[in-house]
């Protein structure tokens, strides 16, 4: 054994193996914001390398789907990403919508896209608030809180539920804004942009928060690419794809909003990115209320919108296609079809399958985070564990949407 | 970029692999042999600029002679055009090869498809079941699996046609 006096120091590079030390973080820890596990490699405290473990909400969505009819199969968009389920919904319903060759009108379109750029913003504001609580500034989490909880009043107003919305119907929506909800998104979006400067204010030139976050998890953006990164993600690298543009559904061609993009792929420029998509986000809400065009809130396709209740009730045709429409009896198209659109967190896909029966024969999500997330240990290779909690929570990581 | 210029490229180039070709579809849509799937998609990413692959997923066909399928879907970003790619390959030989070494995003890709419909990706680094549980000894999304247990008797629903 070795002694320490002060001629002599005990020289650590002369140690021959090195030990490193294994840490396990998760399935469930309060610092990773759902179930994922991490087995750590560490080597003091710097991470070595890491082993991470999905599936543990695993609720095999994709053969649940092919036994159920295609409204049916809106209630699991719910559950894949759960901070924006309304863009999961409103995907699923252009993709079927896609599939059976069906053009919404104008107010549908607005509408879809006011309720979307909501769940955008909850989304977001979920994300960066976390990576603040994350890095030591819980104030900021308690302030935007609020407004996503006025958000999901909105929803409440809209469709009656909170989280999981199961919002809208294939071919439009069921029922019309009502005012009450027409008011609460105005009262909402005057009040947005005071809240967002606060929460700017409080972090954005934070020294604290800029030390911690500027340079850290960074990915450039060759490697994003490769890794199949999209989303706020993608675009804090400095690419600019957005589904919203490059592909533009639901009327998106009509609007006029600026992609954000970031310089080094760090944690900063991602918070960045979602911070400003914010601003977009309420831009094009408020626009598209005050442009919201006259018309029926749904697509007068029988086929396969739900007639009205009254009509069920009094008259036999409406009764009948009701029945064969819950029963799924409807007649779809044989041909495949991949729809996306740009959730929260990425390019939300939806590849289909379809052979003419009453559910899809076969039907894949493309869940961004899924994709993403495979990521994590090379850009948190050298991090420290701290930084690592950081960076996952920045990568806007969903458990129900990894593991569908 | 045209869909005719693409297949001129890739026809020449891979004459015998290119089984069909599908221009109905919502996008281009090829099928190709299975053993050069690799070279094609290499060829994708680096002399056409497909360099992101949106999506690799698994398909069941039980009443084909080559059952199983795997479906890519690659993504020219600046051109702004999709493709397509389908392979199939039989139960008993369900090797195919990985694209990791292509695209690190193929990764868990590959994984799910193999947890979920037993293809085995030649060549990828960690072929093993990422979201059901190791023990699983058979592959749930293949068609042979119903959903719900064949056995029971208290839910007909021949009337509906199911």
């Amino acid at each position: 054994m070795k002694t320490i006096n002060s001629e002599h120091h005990l020289d650590l590079t002369q140690v021959d193996e090195k030990v490193y030390s294994t840490l396990n973080l998760g399935p469930t820890h309060p610092a990773t914001h759902g179930i994922f596990q991490n087995v750590l490699t560490m080597n003091g405290e710097t991470i070595v390398g890491a082993e991470q473990t999905i599936g543990y909400i695993h609720r095999a969505f994709e053969k649940i789907a092919e036994r159920r009819p295609y409204y049916q199969i809106t209630t699991l968009t719910d559950r894949l990403n759960y901070c924006s389920s309304p863009i999961n919904n409103i995907g699923w319903h252009l993709a079927v919508e896609k599939l059976l060759g069906v053009e919404t009108n104008k107010r549908v379109d607005y509408m879809r896209i006011i309720v979307m750029e909501l769940a955008r913003i909850a989304d977001h504001l979920v994300c960066n608030s976390v990576i603040g609580v994350d890095s030591g500034a819980l104030t900021g989490f308690v302030y935007v809180f609020e407004e996503r909880e006025a958000i999901y009043e909105i929803y409440e107003e809209l469709c009656g539920a909170r989280l999981t919305t199961n919002l809208g119907r294939v071919g439009g929506f069921d029922r019309d804004f009502s005012p009450l909800a027409i008011q609460k998104i105005r009262t909402l979006m005057k009040r947005l942009p005071k809240i967002l400067h606060e929460f700017e204010n409080l972090l954005m030139r934070n020294r604290i928060f800029m030390d911690r976050t500027v340079n850290v998890g960074g990915i450039s953006a060759e490697r994003a690419l490769n890794y199949g990164f999209s989303g706020p993600n993608l675009r804090a690298t400095g690419i600019d794809y957005d589904v919203r543009v490059q592909e533009p559904y639901s009327s998106y061609n009509d609007f006029d909003f600026i992609v954000p993009v970031g310089e080094n792929g760090d944690i900063y420029d991602r918070f960045c990115v979602r911070q400003t998509e914010m601003w977009e986000s309420i831009k094009m809400i408020n626009t598209a209320l005050e442009n919201l065009p006259e018309g029926k809130f749904c697509t007068e396709v029988p086929a396969f919108f739900l007639p009205p209740k009254e009509d069920v009730y009094s008259k036999m045709e409406p009764l009948i296609s009701h029945f064969k429409m819950v029963m799924g009896e409807i007649d779809v198209p044989e041909k495949e079809i991949y729809s996306a659109v740009e959730a929260g967190n990425g390019e939300l896909g939806f590849y289909l399958v379809a052979d003419g029966g009453r559910t899809p024969y076969r039907l894949h999500f493309r869940r961004p985070g899924f994709i993403y997330y495979q990521a994590f240990p090379e850009i948190i290779e050298g991090a420290s564990l701290s930084d690592a909690i950081l960076t996952m929570s920045s990568m806007n990581v969903i458990a129900g949407e990894l593991d569908a | 970029m045209e869909n005719s210029i693409l297949l001129q490229e890739l026809k020449s180039k891979f004459e015998k692999s290119i089984l069909s070709v599908d221009e109905t579809a919502d996008i281009l849509t090829v099928t190709v042999a299975a053993d050069s799937i690799k070279p094609i998609v290499a060829f994708l990413k680096n002399d056409q600029d497909f360099i992101y692959l949106t999506d690799l997923c698994g398909i069941h066909y039980p009443e084909l002679e080559k059952e199983l399928g795997v479906i890519y879907h690659l993504h020219n970003l600046v051109a702004n055009k999709r493709i397509r790619l389908k392979a199939f390959v039989t139960k008993a030989n369900p090797q195919i090869d990985s694209l990791v070494s292509l695209f690190s995003a193929a990764n868990w890709m590959e994984r799910e498809t193999f947890d979920f419909y037993g293809i085995d990706f030649v060549g990828h680094p960690n072929l093993i079941r990422i979201l059901n549980v190791e023990y699983m000894d058979y592959h749930p999304m293949r068609k042979e699996y119903p959903l719900e247990d064949a056995t029971r008797s208290d839910k007909d629903d021949s009337f509906f046609g199911r």
